[in-house]
């Protein structure tokens, strides 16, 4: 198996509906990037059922959605129900963004593995990933 | 334990058009993985019907958002594409394209294109290698046109574009220089030369140059002579967007024009010469080191080339000579 | 700790240990560079300013070019307006919300649009619908601005629209067609709307905020209440969501002047005399983390408008030179880490929008990081405002820092900065070359990106992200603002009944007209308050005149234009 083992962590990450905060998803692309992954940015505008077709196409391990507007709560369970669909259950599914501590238990009951709240250091995000990838 | 991935379901997903088997294919093609060379041997007579356009040109010319126009057009005429990103900078590898993305993602629910994005990382067999394998797959899936995008920056991508039936190459007016530059490999790379922001200064100079260059080179009767197309590809309103068109018109004519003359047949050879060289290549390389594993020899070899008491020329002559020997 | 990270550590240190006192004791700041990155000296004295020209550069408060004030006697005149923004759920959550602050002694009405209004979409628009009201206020009709201004004398408030996007043209004809139904005349109404289409572009609304559309509504909306509304404060240029981006503070007023020169060249174009307008112009600023850093900013922007309108633009009046500004405290510089702690940054940051000699200020509310502000934490945020304004002795002077040796270098070198960056963009071949070529996009890409790199590297330090880290606590303190999903529903079914129960021939009819104003170029302000009054929609109203202007009609591209 050594040696089918992938090289690389494959890292998708977005923004959803209309939301337009995307100074931070940026930077956590071009960080994740030097830290070695390959990092796909999507953009602006996305919808849950693009976000999915693009993680298959693409084969990432780790989908990463940035939440800024208080949309969280409406998105996450499109996006989960649309991973299901897809079965996609090998794919690390991050969230990161302003939330109170409140919605962090429903988001990981959603199907969020992990949820970074602004003011996460770039190493806490890296090692979790590295740690966390399902395959 | 692990026995392994199952080849059969895989390969019979793929040909039933599963995406997920699609992506998965391809990452094996990336990590170099061994089933890859029997899931290739099985799906070879499926696939080479497909028609593929190269796209190629520095950074910042705008090729992702001809691609996506391509794509447009293509899908208005219900045909299924593949597009394959060979290219860091590319819209859905990060970082280049930010911003207004609506148009260029009107594609992300459409089920009639499969996008795949390459980094250029550490390939076994080399970039090419890979591409037309993963060109391979996403024929297998069931696209009819397969574009592939590359940065033309080095001969890894350059050979890239050589899979291609028809070739793009992408230059803006403020390439003077660089087009200067490349005028020697531009003729044999291009089909159509694609002059894209054909709103900035400089473009009717460009266009002058381009063409004169073009007058200068002499064609055989009956060969293909380069078009240069001026387009815009970017633009807040339709309306600005121009070119597409007359662009998507002289893919037509070339594909046309490979059709009619015997052109297909040579580019089919060529291209399969090319491909059949990269994977003997690769194998022989593979078969040797193989063999070599666990004997110490090929550490041994590598010292005596350090130290000077032997050179890779005669290692090789050796190498091969102990195993056509053995085979025989 | 100084500038050590402590990584998230699990096991509890044990009280008392004696190294780490001993260490606190002996520690030194981390760092001697002001937030922007200036190198600063130990002390600063009178040789740093070898050459001060007292009347010329600085002058006293009320006297050109201002560096110290817009007004002679500052805030002995007038305190700063204490607003706090809202908007949240429906119109009527919204106005609600304002009866509350108004009620406890805010002194001015804010109201925010949410992301759908701000993209031009009405509330049952197909991307709107999961959408509506979680960041502001969606007015799809005139029928929602009626409810959000129910009861509100409106010649008696002052009241602050916060729309930024193209859809600022339609905010202001609905506010306009809402009070002239109520029988005001126009000119008795006094407040403000943001009305800066050309930045929103970088806060994710560049569907909604094409260049030449920009500078057409933003100028429509400017050159309109010049005409109409003489008390009415048609733009505020927002430096403050630039400075959000993760710029310093002379790009954040370069980039802000850059915007500016925008609208003015625009309107100069249009024939209108710069003392005519120029008194009306507005900015929006922001006050960060770096106290003296930031008030040497505002002083020297200031100083440089007034230069600026007087020697580039000719300008006459005095009162044209004016950097009139409302500052919106740093919602970037607070954490979801240790919330409570942003109470203290808030603070700092409205003592240095005071100190500056600041026309209205909003606080950001503690759990600006968490969720929209609950009623108690707007409470506690214009609290802050009011302890500012009451207890502390700030009101008394003008420009208290006036004078001191480091706050006047600070602010020359601001200026010279500034004037350096300014420059980089006319090389670039002006702002809206800057804008266009994406040059601007790529210089704030490249910033923020330096900003986390500074919050990793510990170069910047931030209590509880990367120093004082604590486990994360349970509970949000004052509880978390939600938007009641009902409310929207309600909302979008009324958008629904109204499209039902319209006068539809005389919507198309006004609709025309505003379709023919658009084409012939002519300011479409009026054609839409005439079209709001016929019931015309936001998207309705923005799209036509998109579509005039060659753009598609939605710009989600989803929706057609039911008019053609």
């Amino acid at each position: 198996m050594a040696e089918t083992k992938k090289k690389k962590i494959k890292v998708l990450v977005t923004k959803v509906g209309l939301d337009g905060h995307d100074r931070g998803v940026k930077v956590v692309a071009s960080l994740l990037k030097e830290a070695g992954m390959e990092v796909l940015y999507l953009g602006m505008y996305q919808t849950p059922g693009g976000i999915v077709k693009a993680a298959i196409d693409e084969d990432v391990d780790v989908i990463g959605v940035s939440y800024l507007s208080g949309e969280h709560l409406v998105f996450t369970p499109k996006i989960v129900a649309e991973m299901k669909k897809n079965h996609l259950d090998d794919v690390l599914l991050v969230a990161g963004g302003t939330f109170p501590v409140e919605d962090i238990p429903p988001l990981e009951e959603m199907g969020i593995d992990r949820v970074f709240r602004a003011g996460s250091l770039t190493n806490t995000i890296v090692q979790y990933i590295q740690q966390n990838v399902k395959r | 334990m692990d026995n392994g991935p199952d080849i059969d379901e895989m390969v019979k997903r793929l040909f039933s058009g599963d995406r997920r088997a699609t992506a998965r294919l391809i990452t094996w093609v990336e990590d170099g993985m061994e089933e890859t060379h029997e899931v290739m041997r099985r799906i070879y007579p499926r696939t080479g019907k497909a028609f593929i356009i190269g796209i190629t040109g520095a950074g910042g010319a705008g090729k992702s958002t001809l691609t996506n126009h391509l794509i447009r057009k293509f899908r208005d005429q219900d045909k299924i594409v593949g597009v394959v990103l060979v290219d860091p900078s590319s819209p859905f590898s990060g970082g280049a394209v930010l911003g207004e993305r609506i148009r260029l993602h009107s594609h992300s629910q459409d089920n009639g294109v499969y996008i795949r994005s390459m980094a250029s990382r550490g390939y076994l067999g080399g970039l090419s290698r890979a591409t037309y394998d993963v060109i391979r797959i996403i024929e297998a899936m069931g696209a009819e046109i397969v574009i592939v995008e590359t940065l033309g920056a080095g001969q890894d991508e350059i050979d890239v574009i050589h899979i291609a039936h028809t070739c793009l190459l992408v230059v803006t007016p403020g390439m003077g220089d660089d087009i200067q530059a490349m005028k020697a490999g531009i003729m044999e790379i291009a089909n159509i030369i694609v002059l894209n922001k054909a709103d900035l200064d400089g473009t009717n100079a460009c266009l002058r140059h381009l063409n004169a260059t073009l007058s200068a080179t002499s064609f055989e009767e009956g060969e293909w002579v380069p078009k240069v197309i001026p387009t815009i590809s970017v633009g807040d309103k339709p309306k600005d967007i121009q070119g597409m068109d007359e662009l998507t018109a002289a893919i037509k004519e070339h594909q046309t024009h490979l059709q009619k003359s015997d052109a297909m047949d040579q580019v089919r050879f060529e291209r399969v010469e090319h491909e059949l060289g990269l994977i003997l290549k690769d194998e022989l390389q593979k078969l040797i080191f193989k063999g070599l594993k666990g004997t110490g020899k090929k550490k041994r070899y590598i010292e005596n080339i350090i130290k000077g008491k032997d050179d890779p020329y005669s290692v090789v002559d050796k190498v091969l000579k102990t195993y056509i020997k053995t085979k025989e | 700790m100084g500038n050590v990270i402590r990584e998230e550590k699990k096991e509890v240190q044990i009280e008392g240990t004696w190294d780490d006192y001993i260490k606190s004791y002996y520690e030194k700041p981390s760092s001697s560079k002001s937030w922007s990155g200036f190198d600063l000296k130990e002390i600063y004295t009178p040789e740093d300013r070898p050459h001060e020209k007292y009347q010329k550069e600085i002058a006293d408060s009320g006297t050109y070019p201002f560096t110290r004030g817009i007004h002679a006697n500052m805030f002995r005149g007038r305190l700063w307006t204490r607003r706090e923004v809202v908007g949240i759920g429906s119109p009527a959550d919204t106005h609600e919300r304002l009866k509350y602050l108004s009620e406890h002694g805010g002194s001015g009405l804010n109201t925010i649009a949410d992301v759908t209004y701000e993209m031009g979409l009405d509330a049952d628009h197909p991307w709107s619908v999961d959408e509506v009201g979680l960041t502001g206020v969606n007015i799809t009709s005139i029928k929602d601005m009626e409810t959000l201004t129910k009861d509100i004398p409106l010649d008696k408030v002052s009241w602050s629209l916060i729309t930024a996007s193209t859809a600022a043209a339609v905010t202001m004809a609905q506010y306009v067609a809402v009070a002239e139904n109520r029988g005001y005349d126009l000119p008795v109404l006094k407040g403000s709307i943001q009305n800066d289409p050309i930045h929103f572009r970088y806060c994710g609304f560049r569907p909604a905020c094409p260049l030449d559309l920009s500078i057409k509504l933003g100028a429509d909306v400017m050159e309109f209440c010049t005409k109409e509304l003489p008390k009415w404060y048609y733009t505020t240029v927002n430096m403050y969501d630039l400075r959000e981006q993760g710029i310093t503070a002379p790009q954040e007023v370069a980039f802000g002047f850059g915007i500016a020169m925008c609208y003015v060249d625009e309107l100069i174009r249009r024939g209108l005399d710069i003392d005519e307008f120029a008194p009306r112009f507005t900015f929006y600023v922001s006050c960060h983390i770096d106290l003296f850093e930031e008030v040497a900013k505002i002083r020297a922007a200031r100083r440089m408008w007034a230069k600026l309108i007087k020697e580039k633009y000719g300008a006459k009046n005095p009162r044209s030179m004016q950097f009139r500004f409302a500052v919106h405290t740093a919602g970037c510089s607070l954490v979801p880490q240790q919330p409570l702690n942003n109470i203290v940054r808030t603070s700092y940051e409205a003592l240095a929008a005071v100190l500056s000699g600041v026309q209205s200020l909003h606080c950001c509310s503690y759990d600006e990081p968490m969720c929209l502000p609950t009623e108690k934490a707007h409470l506690q945020a214009l609290r802050t405002q009011q302890i500012l304004a009451y207890e502390t002795g700030v009101t008394n002077v003008a420009d208290p820092l006036g004078g001191s040796y480091y706050v006047e270098s600070l602010t020359d070198r601001i200026e010279e900065e500034t004037l350096k960056v300014m420059k980089q963009v006319d090389e670039v071949g002006g702002m809206e070359e800057a804008i266009r070529t994406e040059w601007l996009d790529r210089k704030f890409e490249s910033e923020a990106l330096k900003r986390q790199k500074e919050l990793d590297n510990g170069e910047k330090l931030v209590v509880g992200v990367n120093t004082f880290t604590t486990e994360q606590e349970k509970t949000t303190p004052l509880g978390v603002q939600r938007v009641s999903g009902h409310s929207a529903t309600q909302q979008i079914e009324e958008v629904k009944k109204l499209r039902r129960t319209r006068d539809t021939d005389k919507l198309k009819e006004a609709i025309s007209r505003l379709r023919d104003a658009a084409g012939e170029k002519k300011n479409v302000i009026l054609p839409m308050v005439e079209a709001s009054k016929a019931f015309g929609t936001t998207g309705e109203l923005l799209g036509t005149v998109r579509e005039a202007f060659g753009y598609p009609y939605d710009p989600m591209e989803t929706v057609e234009s039911p008019f053609n």
